[in-house]
C-alpha cells in the first residue's frame, strides 16, 4: 500500500461563483420536465436577461451514460437525469473543448426536498462531473419551497420574485395546455392536428413569456405579485391559444378508458424514454390519459405548511396559517383563471384537504417524501369522484416513498377491490414487463369504459347514428374546445352521450 | 396492559425512549415486550403473505415482528406500538439541516399495517390495539402532543402524565447514550494506551439487529479487535476539540459536528451520522478500520457509498463496504472477506496510527485518560 505523507481531507464539490458579469456569455442548463414547461421555462429566463437553455429529452442513451458514472442502486430518475446532464456536456466538450465547456454553462437543478434523496440528487451529479474530469463545471441547486432566494454564490443568477412568479406561471400555463392536449390527441379525427397545435401554441407562449412587460416586474414584492395575480396579460394569451384549438376536430364516439398517472414527480411529469413514453404508448392502446399537474405539487408543498403551524398553536402561527390559507386561495384563483381562459376545459386543481383526509386512514398525511399521502388521496379522488377508470402509478425501481404509498395501497384495495390500481415499476430497461403489467389492468378499464358507453345510450336511448346527425347538424359539439361536463361516468364518451341526450332534449 | 413493540429500523436508536417512557406510564418493563432479532425463521412463520410491496428488507422483515408479537407470544399483548419516527434527536441536531428519517422507515409501519389489514383486521381478530403514533422525536417540545394525541384513549392518558413521561423517556434514552459513549472512550483509551488499532462501523442503527447485520463485526472481534460502532463514538469536548480543533480555526467548519464540508444536503440523521463517522473515522488514529454496512436496495444509503469512502481513505484509513445485505447470512463471502481484512488491519495499523497522529495536536486526551486509569480489557461499544 502506498504510504500517504499528507492527509488532505476529502471536501464535497463547491461550485465555483457564477457573476453577474457572466449573465451575458453563460448558459443556464436546466432540465427535468416536458418540452412544453421547459419551453415556457426558457421564456421566462430570457425575459430576465438570462442565457437558459434545456438539456435535450431523455433518452434510453442517457440511462447507460449514468449507470457507468455514478453509485450503483440509484433510482432511475437520479440516472437518467444524470446520464442527459453527461450526454449533453460530452457533446459539447467534444465540439467546443473541454475549457469552453465550462466556461460557457452552468446547470441548474431543484434540491433541498427534506427526507427522500431527491434533495441529494447533486451528489450524483458532482460524482459524474468527477468522472467526466470537469468538478470544475458549475452546478447550483434551487430549493422548490422559496420564492425569494436572492442571488446565487457570485450574483449570476438571482432568484427573486419576477424569476419565480415566472416559473410558477409558466409551469401552471404548461400544466393547463397539457390537460386540453391529452384530452383532445386521443379523439383527434385528423392524425397530428392536436401535436402540430400544440407545438404552435406553446411557441406562441413562449414569446408571450419571453416579452413580460419589464415594468411590470420593478418595483416592490407587492407590486410585482399583485401584477401576475390580477393581469390579463397571461389569460389573454391563453384564449388566443384556445382559438387556434378550436380548430381541432374530434371525435368523442371513440370509447376510451380514462387512466390517471399518479407516481414519483419525474417519472409522471415525464414524456419519454424515462418512463418508456407510457403516456404515449397508453393512448395508442386506446386510453385517455389524465396526465399530471405539476400544479397539485406546488399546491402540496403550499399545503403542507399549515400542519406544523398548527401544532404550535400560537397567535403568530394562526396568523401564518391565515397567510398561507389566503396565499392557497390566491393559488387556486390564478389556476382556475387560466382554465377558464382555455374553457374550463382543464381539471380543477383537487383540494389539498380532500386529499388529506381521503389518504387519512392509510397514509398519515405528515409522512414526507416523494408525494406522500396524495398518492393515496390522489387514487381515492379519482375513484370517488369517477375522474378515471384506472390509476397508473409511476414508481422508480427503488424509490423510497414511493414503495411505502404502494404497500399502503393493499389495504385501500382491500376496502375497494373495484379501483384498478396499476403500480408500475419503472427501471429504464425493463419495458416489456413494465407494460405488459399496465395492459393486464387496462383490458379491464377498457371493458369498464364500454360498459358506462353502454349504460349511457341505454338510459338516453340514443343510438350513435342518431348522434352522429346530430354532430353533422351541429359541428361545434366536434371541436376539441367543446366542454363535456361531467355526468358521473368516467368515460368521455359516456359522458358526451348524457350531454348530447340533453341537449337534444 | 401489555404493550408489544417491533424491535425494528429506528427503535434500534430509540428504545430506552419507549422503555422510558412506557415505565412513567405505569406499565412495568416486564409488560413491555419487543419483538426478537430479525431472522429468516420468524419471517417465515409469522410475517409470510402479510408482505405488500417488494422493498429493502429491514422494512420487510417488518412484517415478520409484527405477526411474532400478535401470535407468537405466551401472554398475549394488548396494544402494538410501531411509532412512525419523523425524526431523530440526533447529536448532530443544531449542526446539520434537519435529522429526519429514512422515508421509508417513518412510513413503513403504514406499508407493514396493510398486510394485516388488507383482508380482514388481524390485530381487532386477536384483541389487539393497533397504534402507530406519528412522533417527530428530534423535535422534542412536539411530542407530547403527538403521543398524547395517539395514545390518550389507548392507555387514557392525560396531558400533564404524557409530559412527564416524554421527559422520562428522553432521560432513559439520554443515559443510555452517554454510557455507550463512555463504554466506547474506554475503549479508545485502551487502543490509545495499547498502540492498538480499532475498527469503526458504520451503519444504519438497524444494523446492530443480528438478522440484518448478519454479526459481521462479531467475527472480526473474534479475530481481537474491538469494535466500535458510530452511533455510539464518544463526543466529549476534549476529544472533538482534538481531532477538529484545527479545522475550526482554519474556518473550514464551524463545530466538530459541522458536516458541511463533505455534505452539504444534511437532511437525514443517519445518513448524516454516517457522514460524521466517515469524518471521524479518518482523524481519529486508532480507527485504522472502517467497515461499512448497507442493506440490499437502501435509498439513503446509495448517495453515500462513494463520498464515505473518499472521507474515510483520504487519511490512508483502510475501508471495507459490506452492501447489499439481505435476509441470508452469506457465511462464506463473510468469512473470505473478514481474513481479507485482519490481514490488512495487521499489516497495515502501525503505520495508519502514526501518520494520523503526526497530523493531530500532540496532547491526545485519551492518553491523559489512559494515565489516570488502570488497564483493563476492551469491549465492543
Amino acid at each position: 500500500m502506498e504510504t500517504i505523507q499528507r492527509i488532505n481531507h476529502y471536501t464535497a464539490y463547491r461550485p465555483r461563483p457564477f457573476t453577474r458579469e457572466e449573465r451575458a456569455t453563460v448558459t443556464i442548463l436546466f432540465g427535468g420536465l416536458t418540452w412544453k414547461h421547459e419551453r415556457l421555462i426558457q421564456g421566462v429566463m430570457h425575459n430576465l436577461g438570462y442565457r437558459a437553455q434545456p438539456l435535450p429529452n431523455i433518452t434510453r442513451a442517457d440511462l447507460d451514460a449514468g449507470k457507468e458514472l455514478i453509485d450503483v442502486g440509484a433510482c432511475c430518475p437520479t440516472i437518467f437525469t444524470t446520464g442527459n446532464l453527461v450526454n449533453f456536456l460530452k457533446s459539447e466538450v467534444a465540439a467546443l473543448g473541454r475549457d469552453e465547456v465550462v466556461k460557457r454553462y452552468v446547470f441548474l437543478t431543484a434540491g433541498a426536498c427534506g427526507p427522500c434523496r431527491f434533495g441529494q440528487y447533486h451528489e450524483s451529479y458532482t460524482m459524474a462531473l468527477d468522472g467526466l474530469g470537469l468538478r470544475d463545471f458549475r452546478l447550483f441547486l434551487l430549493a422548490q419551497n422559496q420564492l425569494d432566494q436572492g442571488a446565487t454564490h457570485g450574483g449570476g443568477l438571482e432568484i427573486n420574485l419576477p424569476l419565480s412568479l415566472g416559473l410558477i406561471w409558466a409551469i401552471l400555463c404548461a400544466d393547463v395546455l397539457t390537460d386540453l392536449e391529452y384530452m383532445t390527441r386521443p379523439y383527434e379525427v385528423v392524425p397530428g392536428e392536436t401535436d402540430r397545435v400544440m407545438r404552435e401554441s406553446i411557441e406562441y407562449l413562449y414569446d408571450v413569456f419571453r416579452r413580460r412587460p419589464q415594468e411590470k416586474l420593478q418595483g416592490g414584492k407587492l407590486k410585482v405579485f399583485a401584477w401576475h395575480v390580477l393581469t390579463d396579460y397571461f389569460t389573454d394569451a391563453l384564449r388566443e391559444v384556445r382559438k387556434r384549438w378550436d380548430t381541432i376536430r374530434v371525435d368523442r364516439l371513440q370509447v376510451k378508458p380514462k387512466v390517471k398517472i399518479t407516481g414519483e414527480f419525474w417519472l409522471q411529469t415525464h414524456e419519454g424514454d424515462g418512463n418508456y413514453n407510457i403516456k404515449r404508448w397508453l393512448e395508442q392502446e386506446g386510453a385517455e390519459v389524465i396526465p399530471p399537474p405539476i400544479a397539485v405539487w406546488l399546491d402540496y408543498l403550499l399545503h403542507s405548511p399549515i400542519t406544523s403551524e398548527e401544532w404550535k398553536g400560537a397567535e403568530r402561527n394562526r396568523k401564518k396559517i391565515a397567510l398561507i390559507r389566503a396565499l392557497e386561495h390566491i393559488y387556486h384563483f390564478v389556476y382556475n383563471r387560466f382554465r377558464r381562459a382555455l374553457g374550463n376545459l382543464p381539471y380543477e386543481l383537487p383540494d389539498q384537504e380532500e386529499l388529506k383526509q381521503l389518504a387519512k386512514p392509510y397514509y398519515h398525511y405528515e409522512l414526507r417524501g416523494g408525494e406522500g399521502h396524495m398518492l393515496v388521496g390522489k387514487a381515492l379522488y379519482a375513484y370517488r369522484h369517477k375522474k378515471a377508470h384506472m390509476i397508473c402509478e409511476l414508481s422508480p425501481y427503488s424509490c423510497m416513498p414511493n414503495t411505502m404509498s404502494i404497500g399502503a395501497m393493499a389495504n385501500v384495495l382491500g376496502r375497494y377491490p373495484d379501483l384498478l390500481y396499476a403500480p408500475i415499476e419503472i427501471k429504464g430497461d425493463a419495458e416489456v414487463h413494465a407494460l405488459s403489467r399496465c395492459q393486464m389492468i387496462l383490458t379491464e378499464a377498457k371493458r369498464r369504459a364500454q360498459a358506462e358507453f353502454e349504460d349511457a345510450l341505454a338510459k338516453t336511448g340514443l343510438t350513435v347514428e342518431a348522434i352522429r346527425r346530430y354532430e353533422e347538424r351541429y359541428p361545434e359539439v366536434q371541436r376539441s374546445t367543446y366542454r363535456i361536463p361531467h355526468y358521473g361516468y368516467a368515460g368521455t364518451a359516456a359522458n358526451y352521450v348524457m350531454h348530447l341526450a340533453r341537449k337534444m332534449r | 396492559m401489555r404493550v408489544g413493540i417491533p424491535k425494528v429500523l429506528n427503535i434500534w436508536s430509540t428504545h430506552q425512549f419507549w422503555v422510558g417512557f412506557l415505565t412513567a406510564l405505569g406499565i412495568s418493563p416486564e409488560n413491555i415486550v419487543f419483538s426478537s432479532d430479525t431472522s429468516e425463521d420468524q419471517y417465515r412463520e409469522y410475517g409470510k403473505g402479510r408482505g405488500t410491496v417488494d422493498c429493502c428488507y429491514p422494512v420487510k422483515c417488518m412484517s415478520g415482528h409484527y405477526g411474532e408479537l400478535i401470535f407468537g407470544q405466551k401472554k398475549k399483548i394488548d396494544i402494538l406500538l410501531s411509532p412512525m419516527i419523523y425524526s431523530l434527536p440526533s447529536f448532530l441536531r443544531g449542526h446539520v439541516l434537519d435529522t429526519l428519517t429514512c422515508t421509508r422507515v417513518m412510513a413503513g409501519p403504514e406499508n407493514i399495517k396493510a398486510g394485516f389489514l388488507k383482508e380482514r383486521d388481524v390485530f381487532a381478530e386477536n384483541g389487539i390495539r393497533y397504534v402507530s403514533p406519528f412522533v417527530s422525536l428530534g423535535e422534542p417540545e412536539k411530542v407530547p402532543k403527538q403521543l398524547h394525541l395517539a395514545l390518550k384513549d389507548v392507555l387514557d392518558l392525560s396531558e400533564e402524565e404524557t409530559v412527564r413521561a416524554v421527559e422520562a423517556g428522553y432521560r432513559a434514552l439520554e443515559t443510555f447514550n452517554q454510557r455507550m459513549r463512555q463504554k466506547s472512550r474506554e475503549i479508545l483509551t485502551w487502543c490509545a494506551r495499547h498502540d492498538r488499532p480499532c475498527i469503526l462501523v458504520l451503519a444504519r442503527p438497524y444494523h446492530m439487529d443480528p438478522g440484518i447485520g448478519h454479526e459481521i463485526e462479531a467475527e472480526l472481534q473474534a479475530h481481537g479487535f474491538p469494535i466500535l460502532w458510530m452511533q455510539y463514538f464518544p463526543i466529549d469536548e476534549d476529544l472533538m476539540h482534538w481531532l477538529f480543533g484545527e479545522e475550526i480555526r482554519a474556518g473550514r467548519i464551524k463545530s466538530p459536528f459541522d458536516i458541511s464540508d463533505v455534505w452539504p444536503s444534511s437532511y437525514s440523521s443517519n445518513t448524516n451520522e454516517i457522514l460524521w463517522g466517515a469524518k471521524v473515522a479518518a482523524r481519529c488514529p486508532w480507527i485504522t478500520c472502517v467497515i461499512r454496512f448497507s442493506s440490499y436496495e437502501c435509498g439513503m444509503d446509495q448517495p453515500t457509498y462513494t463520498p464515505t469512502q473518499k472521507i474515510v481513505e483520504a487519511s490512508g484509513t483502510l475501508y471495507f463496504k459490506f452492501g447489499d445485505l439481505d435476509a441470508t447470512k452469506p457465511a462464506g463471502s463473510i468469512k473470505i472477506r473478514v481474513e481479507t481484512i485482519v490481514h490488512y488491519v495487521e499489516k497495515y495499523s502501525r503505520d495508519i496510527i502514526r501518520r494520523k497522529l503526526a497530523a493531530l495536536p500532540p496532547r491526545c486526551p485519551l492518553l491523559e485518560d489512559a494515565a489516570s486509569t488502570s488497564e483493563s480489557a476492551p469491549l465492543a461499544a
